[in-house]
């Protein structure tokens, strides 16, 4: 499939009338000099990276252009952050990403340094995060020789990433670097690679200062669906129903957050005041302290927000797909729902999974904000007294809650107090485990981008440097790592990033001495056998790592009536804070829909209150996951 | 993965001439757990373009799902289902 080809593959951008050249235009750059322009006209500020012999042309030109182009007070334009791991530097562009919603960039060197970037690519993926990663490559005229530190990235990145350029002619490498940026944030975001050989990157090239790719499919099917637009019949048939509605829901999902489209959210619910319930990816995407929000639903989803999707007889499905941590038995979720309604920037996602009644593809924001203007233009007004004190008394009858009499430090206190203390404006990353639901349910998120969190791949070892990559997109935000004891080990390096830049964030490790979230199916489906599990002999002591790599506030809360003044001291400190909270090893993540359950087979535990016995799940644990 | 509802597909697919395009549509197909019974691939009259013509099983929903699929390949041009058969 290299085909020489004739045609010029690259065409220039038409220019807006007015359109000013670009002052470097016409000048000689190298390649990698022209790599570091294209991601300063493009407004990156910040890179993450680790170095190697593929990729030291393009560091040599970051330096140079940070050398030239630093502030009045010395600052770089462009600063690289360098983390313990390859995989660090993606989930700390990852983390930059998901907090700004801009393109998170990472730069890193050929065969190992890639490969390290497989998981924070495939994790971007499956949660659309816009990211740009540069690999270095051995020399064209070496790859396929099995060339030391050569790796097939281009095939490896093919089936994880969004998009991947193997950069093989010179000239289109300034095209293909800027169409990168395009296709990351464009459409449903993600992740694009381009592999650049060292060759490519020490090429002399004119720099042309404008031009992309071509990408006819891609740049058609996106003009599409950014074109599609409802028309009036769309509206009416979406209202005739909601109109019949006495119980609408909506379901948000990631996608809200991704399209920029929670003020218009906002607004649709003020207009019709449907309740509120969001995937673990839609946090923030409505402020969960509303009175119409009912956090999260799914798996590990509110009860509240569970029930109200049993008894919701219309549902509007906003970016969000139904998967299998949501609607584990698809023809089980939401069985009372007459009419699901389905809106998504992807065509692939509707209808996937659940068949929808009504469903739109285009802009999330755009399409809230015509539904919004066509309903009050033909003043639809919705009775729905009876579904808000129906909702209301779901909240307060399964409400969170948990053993507040125990002598252990129950996990959900401590997290109740950080939110007491932040009023739920903290930005919060997590790693993967219960900790990472726990936060999830206990925290609030008053707006979009606060919560980070690997949902969909559920990534161990994402939290530390997302937390990272999230203080230089918010230099003056709280960032607060709620980690775990097992998923804090696996990047455990990037302590000492955190204090190499002086970042103030704060890590806080719920050690529960284990894989709590591996006990709790072992308990369930195993007869609590823990089977690698168990952390109990092991002898880490994480006060002293965190000190080791430079904490000047590090400490360990083991007695309960220490908790309060504890976290006050802990989110107060000035710089970089370790906290690590010994908690009942035994604290459960409730409630639970088992894998491949309903939600009528919830089970609550034993302080939130059911609405019946739960029912036990039939499939066996080899039909589970 | 097997399929139950084994009727065949055939889909034409116009791709962009590019490094690893090839590969990607393989792959697609086999991550989504699709065998490709049998595929082709040919030059068409623009350079820049070849065109795949592939036959798949399965049934209408599993098929929709990968042709929808399939579009979010960048290097896909189009793509058309041309013929459904009885599988053999
Ligand atoms: C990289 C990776 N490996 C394995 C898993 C499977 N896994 C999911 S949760 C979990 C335990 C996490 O333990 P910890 O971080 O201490 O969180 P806890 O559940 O104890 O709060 C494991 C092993 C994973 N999600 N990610
Ligand atoms: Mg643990």
């Amino acid at each position: 499939m290299n085909a020489q080809l004739t045609e010029p593959k690259t065409k220039p951008a038409p220019a807006p009338a007015g359109a000013t050249r670009h002052p470097l235009a016409g000048h000689a750059l190298s390649g990698a000099e022209v790599v570091v322009q294209v991601f300063a006209d493009e407004g990156v500020e910040v890179l993450f990276g680790y170095s190697g012999g593929a990729i030291l042309p393009v560091y040599d030109a970051v330096f140079r252009h940070n050398a030239t182009h630093a502030g009045a007070d010395g600052r770089e334009p462009m600063p690289l952050i360098v983390p313990a791991n390859e995989q660090g530097a993606g989930f700390m562009a990852a983390g930059y990403a998901r907090a700004s919603g801009k393109v998170g960039v990472a730069v890193v060197t050929s065969g190992p340094g890639a490969t390290n970037m497989v998981t924070p690519v495939r994790d971007s993926m499956a949660d659309s995060i816009p990211m740009v990663v540069v690999c270095g490559q051995v020399p064209t005229g070496a790859i396929g020789s099995d060339a030391f530190q050569e790796a097939p990235i281009s095939n490896i990145m093919s089936a994880c990433a969004k998009h991947v350029f193997l950069v093989t002619e010179p000239e289109r490498l300034e095209a293909t670097l800027r169409t990168a940026f395009t296709l990351a944030r464009s459409g449903r975001p993600g992740p694009v690679v381009v592999d650049i050989p060292k060759d490519v990157q020490n090429a002399a090239l004119a720099f042309a200062g404008e031009g992309e790719l071509p990408l006819p499919g891609y740049r058609a099917r996106l003009a599409a669906v950014e074109r599609g637009a409802l028309t009036d019949e769309d509206c009416a048939a979406f209202f005739a129903a909601l109109k019949q509605a006495r119980r609408p829901l909506i379901y948000a999902g990631g996608g809200v957050i991704a399209a920029g489209a929670a003020e218009a959210l906002r607004d649709f619910v003020d207009a019709f005041g449907l309740p509120v319930t969001t995937t673990l990816m839609g946090l923030g995407a409505f402020d969960t302290t509303d009175p119409l929000a009912l956090h999260m639903l799914g798996m590990h989803g509110t009860a509240y927000a569970n029930y109200a999707v049993e008894d919701c007889d219309f549902l509007l499905a906003l970016g969000a797909r139904f998967d299998d941590r949501v609607a584990g038995l698809p023809e089980a979720f939401a069985p009372l729902a007459r009419f699901i309604a389905q809106v998504d920037i992807d065509p692939a996602e509707v209808g996937k999974v659940k068949p929808v009644q009504w469903h739109h593809v285009g802009p999330l924001k755009r399409a809230l904000e015509r539904l919004a203007a066509y309903g009050r233009a033909h003043g639809v007004a919705l009775e729905l007294g009876d579904w808000h004190a129906h909702v209301a008394a779901l909240k307060r009858d399964h409400a969170m809650n948990y053993d507040r009499d125990s002598a252990l430090i129950q996990p959900y206190a401590v997290l109740e107090e950080i939110d007491r203390l932040t009023g739920g404006r903290a930005v919060i990353s997590t790693g993967v485990g219960q900790h990472q639901m726990w936060a999830a349910q206990y925290l609030n998120f008053r707006a979009p981008r606060q919560w980070l969190t690997s949902g969909s791949m559920g990534t161990m070892g994402f939290g530390l440097p997302a937390a990272i990559g999230a203080q230089f997109a918010r230099p003056d935000a709280l960032v607060i790592d709620v980690d775990g004891d097992a998923s804090i080990r696996m990047n455990i390096g990037e302590l000492e990033t955190v204090t190499t830049y002086g970042l103030p964030l704060k890590v806080l490790v719920l050690n529960n001495v284990g894989d709590g979230m591996v006990r709790q199916w072992q308990k369930l489906f195993f007869k609590g056998r823990f089977m690698a599990s168990d952390k109990s002999l092991h002898r880490k002591d994480f006060i002293k790592a965190a000190e080791a790599d430079g904490f000047a506030w590090a400490r360990r809360l083991e007695r309960k009536e220490d908790l309060a003044a504890t976290v006050a001291d802990f989110l107060a400190f000035e710089g970089p804070a370790f906290l690590e909270v010994m908690i009942d090893p035994d604290a459960g993540v409730y409630p639970m829909v088992g894998p491949g359950a309903s939600y009528a087979q919830m089970i609550t535990g034993e302080h939130i209150a059911s609405r019946s016995a739960p029912v036990p799940t039939d499939a066996g644990p080899a039909a589970m996951f | 993965m097997t399929m139950s509802t084994a009727m065949k597909h055939t889909l034409s697919i116009l791709l962009q001439n590019e490094a690893g395009a090839l590969v990607r549509v393989a792959g697609l197909f086999a991550a989504r757990g699709h065998n490709i019974d049998a595929l082709s691939v040919v030059a068409t009259d623009d350079p820049a373009v070849s065109r795949l013509t592939l036959v798949v099983h399965g049934d209408d929903a599993r098929l929709a799902q990968i042709l929808s699929q399939t579009r979010r390949l960048v290097d896909v041009l189009t793509v058309e289902h041309t013929a459904t058969d009885e599988a053999t």
